[in-house]
Formats: C-alpha cells, sequence, structure tokens
C-alpha cells in the first residue's frame, strides 16, 4: 500500500468507464502504430518502385579534363587518357559495400561513336535485364532484343538513320536486325542505338569493359553520401556521382508518406488524449469528496496532482501495450488489403513496445495535467461539507 | 493548545457578503474536551474547519503549540493534518472503494513507501478498540452510519492524533448509535486527547467540558453549560 494504491484503486473502481477508455485510447495508439508500420513499409516498397524510373548513381572512369590553348587560341575541351571501368571487377565490388542491401540495381554500359548508313550515331551496350531494372518506363514497338545480333533503336535515331522495325543493317562490320524501336522516351536513349554489351565489347575487341555504371540505390534510413563512400574506398579509381536531385525527389515522395502518416497520427493523438482530458475531468468531478478526505488526512495539493496524473498515466501506458500489439497485427492485414505484403513486413521490437507505453504514458499524463490541476485545487472544507 | 484570536469570516452569497465569523476567539487546552453549539447557519462549523485548517480564516490569528498557523505553509499545514489533526465529519469520511482497514491507512499512503508493519499492527489494534476488528476488510458501503463513524474515529486513532475535531458526529446515527459513539469520544477524551466537537444534541454537548455558544458571528456566552435547559 503506498500513493500508487490510490490511482490503481481508483481504475478498478469504474471498470466500465475504465475499459472504454482504454479501448478509445487503444485504438488510438493502434491507428498510430499500424500507420507507422504501413508507412515504412510502404515508404520503402514505394522507393522499391521508384528505383525502377532510372538510376541515382553513375560510376565512371575517373578522367582528365584539360583545356587546351595555345597562343590565346582555344583549342577546345579535350579527355585525357578515356578509359574504361573493367565490368566484373567493377560490379563485384559495388555489390560488395557495407550497405550491399541498399544497392536495388547496377546498370554497366559500353559507349561508342559509329557510322550506321553513313550517320554518326551513338551505339550503347547493356546487360537487358538490368538495364529494364532502371527503365520500367521503356516501352518498345517489336521486342526486346533477345539474341546478341538484335538491337534496339531510339526514335529520334530511327527516323534519322532511316532504320524501321526488322530491317537489317550492318554495324562495325557485322549483320544485325531491329528487333525493336523505343517509343520516345525524352531522354538520351532516343538517339541511341542499344544493343547487348558482350556482343558490342566483342565487336570492339574491348573485352569487360564499360563506359560507365548506373546504380540505382534506395536512400530511406541511410544518406546517399554513405553510399556513395563506401563505393568510394572500393572503387578509388572511379568517379562516383550521386544525382543529387533524382535522389531529392525520392526521398521527397517516400518522405511524404511518411509525413501524411506522422499527421494523421497527430490528429488521432490529439483526439485521444482529449478523451482522456474529458473522462480525467468527469472522474474529478465525480471525486471531489475523495479529494476532500484525502486533503483533510494530510495530502498536498502535489500528492492529489499526481495521484490524478498516475491514473491517467497507468491507462496511456496500459494502452501503449494493447495499442502497439494491436496495431502491429493490424498492420499486416492493412498490407494485405494495400497488396503491400510482399517483400517487406513489420518488424515487431521490444524496445519500440517499451518505447509506445512510454511516450503513451506520457502523453496521457501531459492530458491529464489539467484535471489533475482542478483536482488539486479542490478545498477540502468545500468538498466535503457541501452536501 | 490551540488558540483562535479574533477570527473573521465572511462568504459570498448572492452578490453581497454575509460575515459569519466577527471576531471570535476561543482557547482549547490540552486534553479538554469542548463542544461547540449555536443554531443552524450560526457559523460552527465554519468556526471548526477554521480551527481544523481546512479553512483559512479572512481575518485573525490561529495558534497551535504557540506555532502561528495563519503563517504557516501549506506542506506545514499537511503534516498536520496528516499527524495531529483528525476530523470526523457527518458523511463522507470514507473512500468507498478501500477496506475499512485501508481506509484507516490512508494518511500512511501519501508516498511510494509503503505502509509499514507497525502501522498495519496498529490499525489492527485500533479497529479492535472501535468494535470493528472483524469488519476490517469490509468496503465501507457495508457499514452502517456509526460503524463508518467509528472507522473515522479509528483512523484518528491510528496516526495518534492530538486533536479530535467532530462536526455532528452523530447527526447521521439513531440514538443508539450515537450513544455509543459519544461513549467512544468521551473514552479517548478520558484518556488524553482533545476534543473539538460541534453538537445539536443538548445531552451530548453537556459531555464536554466547556460549551462555546455562537450566536450571530460571535461567541456568546463562553461557559454556558445551561444553554440547553
Ligand atoms: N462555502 C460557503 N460559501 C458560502 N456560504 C457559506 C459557506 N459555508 C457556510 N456558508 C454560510 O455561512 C453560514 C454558516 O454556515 P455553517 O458554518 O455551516 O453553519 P452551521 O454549521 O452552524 O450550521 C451559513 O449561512 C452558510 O450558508
Ligand atoms: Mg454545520
Amino acid at each position: 500500500m503506498n500513493i500508487l494504491t490510490i490511482p490503481l484503486r481508483n481504475i478498478r473502481r469504474r471498470p466500465s468507464k475504465t475499459l472504454l477508455l482504454l479501448l478509445v485510447f487503444s485504438l488510438g495508439v493502434m491507428s498510430i502504430v499500424a500507420l507507422y508500420q504501413v508507412s515504412l513499409v510502404v515508404g520503402h516498397s514505394l522507393e522499391k518502385k521508384l528505383t525502377t524510373f532510372g538510376a541515382n548513381m553513375i560510376i565512371s572512369p575517373a578522367t582528365e579534363k584539360l583545356s587546351v590553348s595555345y597562343g590565346g587560341f582555344h583549342m577546345g575541351d579535350m579527355l585525357v587518357d578515356v578509359q574504361s571501368l573493367p565490368e566484373e571487377r567493377t560490379i563485384a565490388a559495388i555489390r560488395s559495400i557495407e550497405l550491399k542491401d541498399r544497392i536495388s540495381a547496377v546498370a554497366p554500359k559500353l559507349v561508342t561513336m559509329t557510322k550506321v548508313n553513313d550517320t554518326a550515331v551513338a551505339l550503347v551496350g547493356v546487360r537487358w535485364h538490368d538495364e529494364r531494372g532502371i527503365k520500367s518506363y521503356w516501352a518498345v514497338r517489336g521486342e526486346f532484343p533477345s539474341a546478341p545480333d538484335q538491337i534496339l533503336v531510339g526514335s529520334k535515331a530511327s527516323a534519322k538513320l532511316g532504320l524501321a522495325l526488322d530491317d537489317k543493317t550492318i554495324i562495325v562490320g557485322q549483320d544485325f536486325t531491329v528487333s525493336g524501336i523505343l517509343h520516345e522516351t525524352g531522354g538520351d536513349d532516343d538517339t541511341v542505338i542499344l544493343m547487348n554489351i558482350d556482343t558490342l565489347q566483342a565487336l570492339l575487341d574491348r573485352q569487360d569493359a564499360t563506359s560507365f555504371i548506373e546504380v540505382a540505390a534506395l536512400c530511406s534510413g541511410c544518406p546517399i553520401e554513405d553510399i556513395v563512400a563506401q563505393i568510394r574506398q572500393q572503387l578509388p579509381n572511379a568517379e562516383v556521382k550521386a544525382l543529387q536531385n533524382v535522389v531529392n525527389q525520392r526521398m521527397a515522395s517516400v518522405q511524404f508518406v511518411q509525413k501524411l502518416a506522422l499527421s494523421i497520427s497527430l490528429v488521432i493523438l490529439v483526439t485521444a488524449a482529449s478523451m482522456v482530458a474529458l473522462s480525467m475531468l468527469s472522474a474529478v468531478n465525480e471525486r471531489k469528496k475523495d479529494i476532500g478526505i484525502l486533503r483533510s488526512l494530510g495530502y498536498g495539493k502535489s500528492q492529489i496532482f499526481i495521484i490524478f496524473c498516475l491514473e491517467a498515466g497507468f491507462v496511456g501506458v496500459l494502452s501503449g501495450v494493447v495499442g502497439y500489439l494491436g496495431g502491429f497485427g493490424a498492420s499486416f492485414k492493412a498490407l494485405e488489403f494495400l497488396s503491400l505484403s510482399d517483400g517487406v513486413s513489420p518488424v515487431f521490437s521490444v524496445t519500440h513496445l517499451l518505447l509506445a507505453c512510454a511516450v503513451f504514458g506520457f502523453i496521457t499524463i501531459v492530458a491529464a495535467v489539467y484535471p489533475a490541476w482542478k483536482g488539486a485545487g479542490v478545498e477540502p472544507s468545500t468538498a466535503l461539507i457541501a452536501l | 493548545m490551540l488558540c483562535a484570536k479574533n477570527i473573521t469570516k465572511k462568504f459570498a452569497s448572492n452578490g453581497s457578503v454575509v460575515p459569519v465569523l466577527k471576531e471570535v476567539s476561543v482557547d482549547i487546552a490540552e486534553g479538554e474536551f469542548v463542544s461547540i453549539v449555536g443554531r443552524s447557519g450560526s457559523g460552527k462549523t465554519t468556526l471548526l474547519n477554521i480551527l481544523s485548517t481546512l479553512v483559512r480564516a479572512d481575518d485573525g490569528e490561529l495558534y497551535y503549540q504557540n506555532n502561528n498557523l495563519s503563517t504557516l505553509s501549506e506542506s506545514h499545514l499537511n503534516r498536520l493534518r496528516q499527524a495531529d489533526f483528525s476530523v470526523i465529519f457527518q458523511f463522507h469520511h470514507l473512500l468507498p472503494y478501500f477496506t475499512v482497514l485501508e481506509n484507516t491507512l490512508l494518511p500512511f499512503m501519501r508516498s511510494l513507501r509503503s505502509v509499514n508493519k507497525e502501522a498495519v499492527q496498529k490499525a489492527h489494534q485500533c479497529l479492535d478498540r472501535v468494535g470493528l476488528a472483524d469488519k476490517a476488510d469490509r468496503l465501507p458501503g457495508n457499514l452502517s452510519g456509526g460503524e463508518q463513524q467509528r472507522v473515522a474515529i479509528a483512523r484518528a486513532l491510528v496516526k495518534s492524533s492530538k486533536v479530535l475535531f467532530a462536526d455532528e458526529p452523530t447527526g447521521s446515527l439513531d440514538k443508539a448509535t450515537g450513544k455509543q459513539i459519544m461513549g467512544l469520544l468521551s473514552e479517548l477524551h478520558e484518556e488524553g486527547l482533545t476534543v473539538v466537537m460541534v453538537t445539536h444534541e443538548p445531552a451530548y454537548a453537556q459531555l464536554a467540558e466547556r460549551i462555546v455558544t455562537i450566536e450571530d458571528g460571535l461567541i456568546s456566552s463562553p461557559a454556558d453549560r445551561h444553554f440547553f435547559l
């Protein structure tokens, strides 16, 4: 028996009211926990989806640009020592960084200039599977190349070179068939011819060479700078660049989901806390006589205040437990409902459970501050004498 | 021991200020049994509440063991209410969801420290003293008015109060029960407890050593034992 006995007994004394309050607050906590869990998963899966719309990092050979001028005559910039990256080693290095889980796609490319039908055009060798992983927006007339001697032609290139679907053409002395024409993308892909990188490497006799490698990384939870730094460490001779605008755009989308969840949570929280405050206020009014008795027995205002705060705090902590467990379960249902349950799923954590108890206990205590203050202000005389 | 000097108390009612106590002075000696009598609405309860520190006077001074209570801090007053002073009201003494035993131990539950064994033991003894030993685990709702009154008295005993304030302790009881309670109060007074009691019953007022009569907010006759005769 100590001061805690009093609020605990009060809670037990009004089982239906306590249960109702517990229910309301637990539901609030549950929604918040579920929302949080769902927003994490949705954010993650959204980001994953966004990576299929392009890379957010580019890895290229370190180059030095030299501005050449002589006697005041500018002769243009010149790339000193155009290098290439060894494909296999570079990709292995990228895939081996500490944050390798955050790397969702690696797409190597070999680029060269050539003449087709007497017109200059860029040839780009790609790994079809990886490339399409970061270019989900690609649409083709015809089909994506499946054989080494098939090529995909950008829409502008196809017009310029006069290449139509199923046409045959000679590139660097070898026969190729146009298996597909890329619909206009608005990007660089419109003006080039794409083919299998192995074929191009063989054609140019540059086995294992890549001009640059595009990487799509997931950046929620860790800054892209960390990923960049880790790749740099693995590839000291390469230039690793993050496409900040792409990164920022994606993070904004992911954060939007989280911000939305946060604002809804806040509304729920305020509503639930108001319910607690209201209930405590009525409890104080109901128990004015009890307060009077306690005050006449030497309980100070601060002790009355603490008793009511603790009473609310108990409800908060209990709701934290019930709500967290409920919300955790509900998040699975919600994800199932949103058909997002594949892949990532919510992770149960005891730390989070304790955190939820602490946070919601604290919030209910804060909500009870005003009622408790009212209770502390009850004069023993008026409470006991007024019949 | 307890001394009130020129106590003034006014209440605002319907916009006008009504003086209830006009410079009332009383002096209560240690171990004394004082009855406060007077017509209904004359201010008996108000005076008792001021003496027991539950109400602050508008003006005047209150001394307890030569300490000026009017200037004492709230926490000092709380300590006084917890230990030295006990109040018995006409109704409402007990928290309805605490057992009889727990109710007598309420003054010791003010902190995180658990009520110690000695206090529990003493509570049992005091309940035995007021004849409620077998009802220690009951809830107040199952007790008669007289029994509830006795729990409040037992509580005063558990905390070894020096002064017991009682506001019409028999007011809601039948004659026989009222007599029992009064018998108990007389006994405790004989054992050294200071008792200040407001009562309507002339017979009970006579049990006191001294009767204080309040009339028109003033003490009319400090020692008039023949007021009711
Ligand atoms: N809290 C209060 N507010 C306003 N008036 C009060 C209050 N307490 C007492 N009074 C008034 O003061 C007068 C004396 O009250 P009280 O001390 O209860 O008298 P008694 O106990 O002698 O019947 C009454 O007229 C009552 O209406
Ligand atoms: Mg009265």
